[in-house]
């Protein structure tokens, strides 16, 4: 089965590796990168993920076979990474191949809602202080830090 | 019991009922760890266990803020979600407290 979580870094080439296999003439990996938006203290530098081992593997195990039971995945990858994230690094990789691109597409992004929506992960946002974000146009009671 | 993780909380003052008391093991994650300071509490209960829905009402009566996330939760005990909050939680038992995911 190919669900994982994991403390070290995730390799959107390894999880494609693990996509290959005959007859499977479509492949979608979708990969989620911490991003560095502004935050009320700076800029998030990393996300720190957590989760409840049990359940959230047992989950990920159920979404991946409903991906291919109800889905026609012949492969899939459900990989999240735990523990601190640096932003621009990958948090997340959800892949599916199948005969052909529609069951791949809609395996892939059923796995990652799935996940998503279900599998108890949290992120909490670690930030760079740094120059206050600024305020949108027209937003009322924008925040500004110190 | 004595370390600051691990607090044992009678349900109410001194008061037990259902015979000698022994506890759950209650772990909360994200925004109801924070709202209580600490990532889990032993909590005591009855030897003949609770009520799950009583058992997360008196969380929220001890803990004014994690009562404010308590709406948004599932429940799990012992690694299995509790479709149903009238099941019973025992002496021994793992009761986790799950706020809405964040995952991806």
């Amino acid at each position: 089965m190919g669900v994982r979580l994991v403390r070290r870094p995730l390799s959107v080439a390894r999880a494609y590796a693990e996509l290959e296999g005959s007859g499977l003439g479509a492949v979608t990996v979708f990969v989620g990168r911490v991003r560095p938006d502004p935050s009320p203290q700076g800029r998030v530098e990393a996300l720190d993920y957590e989760a409840d081992l049990e359940p959230a593997l047992r989950r990920l195990r159920a979404i991946e076979a409903r991906a291919h039971e109800h889905f026609g995945a012949g492969r899939t990858v459900l990989w999240h990474r735990i523990g601190r994230v640096p932003a621009g690094e990958v948090a997340v990789i959800a892949g599916a191949a199948a005969g052909h691109r529609a069951e791949a597409f809609r395996a892939a992004r059923y796995l990652i809602e799935e996940l998503k929506r279900t599998v108890p992960i949290w992120k909490t946002e670690r930030s760079r202080p740094g120059r206050p974000p600024r305020p949108r146009p027209g937003r009322r009671g924008a925040r500004s830090s110190g | 019991m004595g370390s600051s993780e691990s607090v044992v909380i009678p349900m109410n003052g001194n008061a037990y009922h259902g015979g000698m008391p022994g506890s759950v093991r209650v772990r909360l994650f994200a925004s109801a760890r924070e709202a209580i300071g600490r990532p889990e509490v032993e909590w005591a209960v009855p030897a003949g266990g609770i009520v799950a829905e009583e058992l997360v009402r008196a969380l929220g009566r001890r803990f004014p803020a994690l009562a404010r996330v308590l709406p948004t939760c599932r429940f799990v005990r012992n690694g299995r979600y509790l479709n149903q909050l009238s099941q019973t939680v025992r002496p021994g038992d793992e009761f986790s407290v799950h706020p809405p995911y964040g995952g991806g």
